[in-house]
């Protein structure tokens, strides 16, 4: 090839083109011939320079000349390096140079300029892309035959190199000339492209690699020239369709409108745009369609956001996603209405609850029912159907976590009629897990039903109520024994564990573990009374020692015990004392069951009661007839309870005594005697006695440990501040105990005051705003 | 005036009418009391014993009237500041001359052209905070960390008449309707900070604030009462 031997020196106008191949490995013997050539002055070799350009400039507008043969190019570059080489006055390189862009300028004036400027529109394009191309082989050509310059002349002055000098002899003449024309004339194709026309995309990619080449290895021409305009122009034409589509569409034809015109945009930039303006032309697209009229279009009416989750339009909400995703801040309302309408779903159900539990109410008060029950079914649902859309359609975007998380805090928190989420979840829980609950459902169903509760209780503020409750809960299930599965019971447990943390469930845990020891301390009880018959009450003694501290509170000591069941309450002290001295029992009788014979006229029967009841049974062992009072004093009970107890011998589903007068309530006045006659198809059977309602306690409890707890906490973050600011302590006194429950800012501030009455906090004396700890 | 098991006084004449003395004696000349002669003024009298010596409620009525103020003046409070009683309506001997010495009164005379000296302090802001806060322990129980409400409503109306404070008989009345209880060193001395610096139409109150809660609930119940109309977001201000 030519170019390679110019690397060489160049060889003499004598050699002859078939030698050309082989010149470079003749070296030595051209240098020898150098030195005999003839100076030639400018004319002369212009002359022969222009001769070759002529038939340059015909090649390119396509008159009939022969091709450049390797002679005809070996001569021009010869000559070029004869007139460079000669000694001053004859070094005409920088004459050369001149009359190179001169070659070009007066091509471009005279040939290319007119042609151009004739034209127009989709012509005209085509006509710069021929033109530019022309322009491309002219320059490769003219530049071969100056190249000697480049090499030295150019290189030691640091000028314009040949190529560069014309590609800027167009870029001069034509582009600035004509930059605008083209440019509108590309935008108004793509425009003409947008609204569905064919167009030649070829075309575009060669007039827009135009703009890039033009610039040299530099975007500035492509971007200030063309991009701007084009992105300008972009965001007019989706401004005027916007403006139209958004009064027409309804929103999930506009976001398929939205979303194929974004697709189109992209794939016009893998046509013919440089790959640099997708970001740039999306963006447009993007705000013109979608943040422009965000909120008009999610607020749509009949087809907006609220009423495509309404609708349950998985799809639409997917593309909806897709769409605002990209936009800077676009998804916050999409997440804000999302959570608008979970926690309007869930409202409604708890308006649903109470409006169930107001017209059921009359009859059962105290106990939660089963409407309540169906409230958190429906709220477990409810939290399944939007994590999935959580998951599915908002692809677990943690915005949309956190609108779920906010959404269920708001209603979760609520509560149905009088009793709180907390309770209602522990009763939930107690439902499932105790026997014969309201719900029958397999180990599995259970397990699951389970592990969703307690994610439920994740959006719960007070978990020590709820915690507080589901022990109360625990205890009956544990000591009445209607523990349906100890699996369940446990395994609820750990999952508790692992979301609310060992503090959380430490109680429960040991409550079930006291269970399992009460067993083998019962056995060893057994053994006891079987190696010392002598002792032997007489009667089956079964007791459950407990670990004060993991359960909740009890009355102890308050029934005056039948004589029988005190001597077995020696017996067992008598064994615990063999096994512990350090320990102190305290009985406590109100959780107590009895197995008592009754031996009525008809037959006698078993009947389970609670020690209570037996208590007051076994009083009539030695009387006929026993007033109100007569068994108040006699049980050393209170009216609370003895109203209770009798209430459930005499006037519930099994009368084992007689009450006078027979009315349906308890009055201190009333007579009780044992109903000899009563009887039973069943030969053993269970009366309840219904539990106190223990929610004003179990809040009181709470309550009162809250107390503690802000008081612990102050001290805490006080002893290692020392001074704080009272924003401040409030703050991180809240975020202590946001774990657990959400202490009321009152409440602290309540607990300041006390701990600076407790001498264990001062406030500052210049800003009563700052509190100082007291060591 | 006051004197209550053998307080006795000692003085060595009535010369230049120099020693508190003659003031005391003065006080006391209805009783008589006055006997032995020995030390002259101050230095004999802290001598005894300062518990068995007390100025109470009579004593107190005698002084008021020997100085002409009256009892329930507020400059009385103001004196027992100066004095540094521990309690209301008690001097101890010792207190009582300290005080005295401290004011530079050696007579009657003196002791009632010191009063508008007295009183004129009440209106220097800062001493007036100290006579309030002095006012807490004066007025409360002994062995008590609180105040009796009722105590200290009296207190509240006796300071704030001086103090001027136009919230005063809302927040007395509030405290009777809501709380009923004693009040707490901290929101004694808050309160006098509240009343400083929040002005009574509640425009720069911060709900967010450190206040003790009894205070927030009083912004409530003047709220909740139209007694002042304040748009919550100008709380924030």
């Amino acid at each position: 090839m030519p170019c390679r031997t110019t690397s060489s020196p160049p060889p003499s106008s004598s050699f002859s083109a078939g030698l050309l191949t082989a010149l470079a490995s003749r070296n030595l013997h051209v240098s020898v011939i150098m030195n005999e050539r003839k100076t030639i002055d400018l004319e002369q070799g212009w002359d022969f320079m222009q001769k070759g350009i002529t038939k340059l400039k015909n090649i390119l507008e396509g008159l009939p000349e022969p091709q450049f043969s390797s002679e005809d190019y070996m001569m021009l570059y010869t000559t070029i390096y004869n007139m460079c080489t000669q000694k001053p006055p004859h070094d005409y390189s920088q004459q050369l140079y001149d009359k190179y862009r001169e070659s070009f300028e007066e091509y471009i004036t005279s040939a290319v300029l007119p042609s151009l400027r004739e034209k127009h529109d989709e012509f005209m394009l085509r006509e710069l892309v021929k033109r530019w191309s022309n322009h491309k082989v002219m320059v490769r050509w003219l530049s071969r035959f100056f190249h000697y310059l480049d090499r030295y002349f150019i290189a030691r002055r640091s000028l314009p190199g040949l190529n560069e000098v014309g590609l800027t002899c167009f870029r001069d003449l034509v582009y600035h000339e004509l930059n605008g024309k083209v440019r509108d004339a590309v935008i108004s194709l793509i425009d003409q492209e947008r609204e569905g026309e064919q167009i030649d995309r070829a075309l575009l990619k060669n007039v827009l690699d135009i703009f890039v080449e033009i610039g040299m290895g530099q975007m500035d021409h492509y971007e200030n020239d063309f991009e701007e305009v084009m992105l300008k122009d972009t965001a007019a034409y989706y401004s005027r369709k916007a403006s139209n589509w958004i009064l027409e569409d309804s929103c999930p034809d506009y976001m398929l409108k939205a979303e194929e015109c974004l697709k189109r945009e992209k794939d016009r930039v893998s046509h013919y745009l440089h790959f640099s303006s997708e970001p740039k032309l999306l963006e447009k697209v993007q705000h013109e369609l979608l943040s422009v009229y965000a909120t008009q279009l999610l607020e749509k009416e009949h087809s907006g956001c609220h009423a495509l989750l309404r609708d349950d339009k998985v799809e639409d909400l997917s593309r909806m996603y897709r769409l605002f995703w990209k936009i800077p801040r676009g998804l916050d309302p999409v997440s804000n209405i999302f959570k608008q309408h979970v926690s309007t779903e869930g409202t409604a159900l708890v308006k649903q609850a109470e409006d169930a539990a107001s017209n059921k109410k009359a009859d059962k008060k105290d106990v939660v029912g089963l409407q309540e029950q169906v409230f958190v079914r429906k709220v477990i649902e409810l939290h399944d159907k939007y994590m999935a859309y959580v998951n599915d359609c908002f692809t677990n975007h943690t915005l949309f976590h956190k609108a779920l998380k906010e959404a269920f805090e708001i209603f979760c928190n609520k509560g149905v009629s009088g009793s709180s989420s907390a309770e209602l979840l522990a009763t939930f829980c107690d439902n499932i897990l105790k026997k014969g609950g309201s719900e029958k459902l397999s180990d599995e169903a259970i397990e699951e039903t389970l592990e969703k509760v307690v994610k439920l209780l994740a959006y719960i503020s007070d978990k020590d109520l709820f915690a507080e409750f589901y022990r109360k809960k625990l205890a009956r299930r544990l000591l009445f024994d209607k523990s349906a599965n100890d699996e369940h019971e446990r395994s609820i447990l750990t999952k508790l564990k692992q979301q609310c943390g060992g503090q959380f469930t430490s109680k429960m845990e040991g409550m079930v573990t006291d269970l399992t020891l009460a067993k083998e301390n019962q056995s060893n009880f057994e053994e006891y009374l079987s190696n010392n018959p002598n002792i032997n009450p007489g009667i089956d003694l079964t007791v459950t020692v407990l670990t004060t501290g993991f359960w909740p509170s009890y009355k102890s000591f308050d029934l005056n015990l039948p004589a029988e069941m005190v001597k077995c309450v020696e017996v067992f002290r008598e064994f615990y004392q063999t096994k512990t001295k350090h320990r102190k029992l305290t009985w406590i009788y109100s959780l107590g069951t009895c197995n008592i014979n009754g031996k009525f006229d008809p037959k006698t029967m078993e009947l389970i009661v609670t020690t209570y009841q037996a208590s007051a049974l076994l009083l009539f062992n030695t009387s006929d007839t026993l007033s109100y009072q007569e068994i108040m004093t006699q049980l050393n009970l209170s009216d609370d309870d003895v109203v209770r107890l009798l209430h459930s011998l005499s006037c519930a589903k099994y009368k084992i005594l007689t009450k006078e007068p027979n009315t349906k309530t308890i009055t201190p006045t009333d007579h009780f005697e044992f109903n000899s006659k009563f009887t039973d198809k069943m030969k053993r059977i269970k009366i309840p006695l219904p539990p106190v309602d223990e929610k004003k306690k179990v809040i009181e409890d709470v309550d009162k440990d809250r107390r503690y707890a802000i008081d612990a906490s102050i001290v805490r973050i006080m002893k290692s501040r020392k001074v704080l600011g009272y924003q401040q302590l409030v703050m991180e006194c809240v975020e202590q105990l946001g774990r657990m429950f959400k202490p009321d800012v009152k409440a602290i501030k309540k607990r300041i005051e006390d701990l600076i009455t407790r001498d264990y906090l001062e406030r500052d004396k210049d800003n009563p705003n700052i509190f100082r700890y007291l060591a | 005036m006051l004197v209550r098991q053998g307080w006795s006084l000692e003085y060595e004449s009535l010369d230049t009418g120099v020693e508190l003395w003659t003031l005391l004696s003065a006080c006391i000349c209805s009783k008589s009391l006055v006997r032995r002669q020995r030390n002259i003024g101050i230095k004999m009298v802290e001598e005894s014993d300062p518990y068995a010596d007390m100025i109470l409620a009579d004593g107190i009525s005698l002084l008021c009237n020997d100085i002409q103020v009256d009892p329930q003046d507020i400059v009385m409070l103001a004196i027992s500041w100066h004095m540094k009683a521990a309690t209301m309506c008690e001097f101890s001997k010792q207190e009582f001359v300290r005080g005295l010495q401290a004011l530079g009164i050696d007579s009657l005379e003196k002791f009632r052209e010191r009063i508008p000296f007295i009183r004129s302090e009440l209106k220097d802001e800062h001493k007036f905070q100290e006579i309030y806060n002095f006012a807490f322990d004066w007025a409360k129980e002994k062995g008590q960390k609180s105040l009796a409400l009722d105590t200290a409503i009296g207190m509240w109306q006796l300071l704030f008449a001086e103090k001027e404070w136009p919230l005063v008989e809302h927040w007395c009345q509030f405290l009777q309707a809501r709380h009923n209880k004693a009040i707490s060193r901290d929101t004694w001395s808050q309160l006098l900070e509240f009343a400083r610096t929040v002005d009574p139409a509640l425009t720069n109150y911060d709900a967010e604030g450190a206040w003790p809660y009894l205070i927030d609930e009083f912004v409530e119940y003047l709220l909740e009462n139209g007694i002042q109309k304040v748009q919550l977001s100008d709380w924030t201000h």
